[in-house]
């Protein structure tokens, strides 16, 4: 079990073949705290910096001072969020509040998922984003290079790379693919 | 002014004696090059790669055409090399079976140098040491090194006698050992029969030929992808379209020389889905370096320092 938290939390396991992994992660199961655990080791290693600290705290305020657009009186609403910030604190209907709360949940959720989907960097996920979104102009290689981050070689081009440019030593020791 | 003039012609003399120094260093590296394939020699050399050792027996026979080699892997697993010219047959050993693998065979030592040193000559520079024993023999010591910091050095001990690299020792920009392969036992031999060139066959192994990786030469210009300016010294000298473990399309692969070093270029599309590979390291003596180009999956890879892996990557321009 937990190797197999371990193999996801490193996106060694397809997301659609995790539902019992992610059914096992009940909030403050041990599964869980694994789980936290195995992406503060990975961050570590990486060298991703972690959250700034009250992350959560932080989010809810900016949220909370953002305009709220809502017919009919979204209109009203930022007319009067500039000169009275507190008065709009008040009026907010628990309606407006749960939209806050479900969008927290989204983006924090939304960060899990990038986290382990895309990995390493911040600037990483704006690679993703900007090939998902079509734009290659935006992908520029000075962006790329401001990205990379320290990765093990991948076997399977190494042992492509020693099968047709093999070094004088590439004949007898071999590649971690052929570890015997 | 009298003394200016003694100082310059001296200092001129002295040049022209260094110049003619190292085209002699070269001849002796040229000789290198071919002694390694036209003498009959057999002997034991030892490998280092990393935490790696190995100790290979070597039986090497040149009939005046044609080229035979037989190498023997006797440390760890089984394994044996058996070449004819440019062609090699591998017999790997893996648990109960025998894998044989087809592979064109390249600077195997002591033939780790081109015939044709023109290539090295222009980003190496080359100077003689003192003499030292290797394998009880004579040896020359000199010293190939870079004239930028886009490839590692190297060391060699040449036989004083048979011309042939005894040892070879290859350094990265900090002095620090990457790799060393050096005989510890050498003699020649004339007998010219061929008795001795085929694998020890194990019958109680299975032997099975390696799922063949298909490859292809590729002569085609890619539309989606050009070349701008490549790293001093390095040039192309291969592409093909080849079958990457794992990869559901075949990857173009580029190898870039710069006559001893190789690196590979991967160039592959991004596929829907797969997380965009962005990063770099190096391990034991080999560089890696990945990122994106447009639509393009760039991996390059090679046995040189990390700037010449990064400067092939970005070499790669998307075209649209």
């Amino acid at each position: 079990m937990t190797e197999q938290l371990s193999a996801l939390a490193d996106d060694e396991i397809a997301l659609k073949d995790a539902e019992y992994l992610m059914a096992a992660m009940q909030p403050n199961s041990h599964s869980a705290e694994l789980w936290s655990q195995y992406h503060l080791i990975g961050d570590v290693m990486r060298g991703t910096a972690a959250l700034s600290p009250n992350f959560k705290q932080n989010l809810m305020q900016k949220i909370d001072l953002e305009p709220t657009v809502l017919s009919p009186n979204a209109g009203w609403l930022n007319q009067n969020k500039a000169d009275k910030p507190s008065e709009e604190m008040h009026r907010k209907t628990p309606v407006t509040w749960s939209i806050a709360a479900s969008f927290a949940a989204v983006m924090v959720v939304g960060w899990m998922v990038l986290q382990t989907q895309v990995g390493d960097t911040l600037t990483q996920v704006v690679v993703a984003e900007a090939v998902t979104t079509q734009q290659p102009a935006a992908i520029t290689v000075s962006s790329a290079e401001q990205a990379v981050s320290e990765q093990a070689i991948p076997t399977e081009y190494l042992s492509a790379h020693q099968a047709s440019a093999p070094t004088a030593s590439s004949y007898y020791i071999q590649s971690a693919s052929y570890s015997e | 002014m009298k003394h200016f003039v003694l100082a310059c012609l001296l200092a001129g003399a002295m040049q022209c004696a260094q110049a003619a120094n190292s085209e002699e260093d070269w001849q002796v590296l040229q000789k290198a090059a071919l002694a390694a394939r036209a003498l009959s020699y057999q002997g034991i050399f030892v490998c280092q790669s990393g935490q790696k050792t190995k100790s290979v027996q070597i039986k090497h026979y040149f009939d005046g055409q044609n080229e035979f080699g037989h190498n023997v892997v006797l440390d760890g697993t089984p394994r044996e090399v058996l070449s004819q010219g440019g062609d090699l047959v591998i017999y790997n050993q893996r648990n109960e079976k025998v894998v044989i693998e087809k592979r064109r065979g390249q600077n195997m030592f002591p033939a780790i140098l081109p015939t044709n040193l023109d290539l090295v000559k222009t980003s190496y520079s080359v100077r003689s040491g003192d003499t030292e024993r290797v394998a009880g023999r004579e040896a020359q010591i000199l010293f190939l090194e870079p004239k930028d910091n886009l490839r590692y050095s190297y060391r060699f001990w040449i036989d004083k006698e048979y011309g042939l690299i005894l040892k070879s020792v290859m350094f990265n920009g900090n002095n620090q050992m990457m790799d060393s392969i050096a005989f510890n036992q050498l003699n020649l031999f004339n007998t010219v029969d061929l008795d001795w060139f085929k694998p020890r066959i194990d019958h109680k192994k299975n032997y099975v030929m390696e799922d063949e990786v298909p490859t292809k030469a590729d002569t085609n210009i890619s539309p989606h992808w050009t070349l701008k300016e490549l790293p001093a010294g390095y040039r192309k000298v291969d592409q093909m379209i080849r079958e990457v473990h794992g990869k559901p399309f075949p990857v173009t692969h580029v190898i870039f020389s710069d006559g001893l070093a190789s690196v590979s270029l991967f160039v592959e599309p991004l596929l829907n889905g797969i997380k965009p590979r962005v990063g770099h390291s190096t391990v034991g003596n080999t560089s890696f370096y990945s990122n994106v180009a447009g639509y393009l999956q760039i991996t390059v890879l090679g046995e040189v320092p990390e700037v010449t892996v990064a400067k092939i990557a970005n070499a790669v321009v998307f075209v649209k």
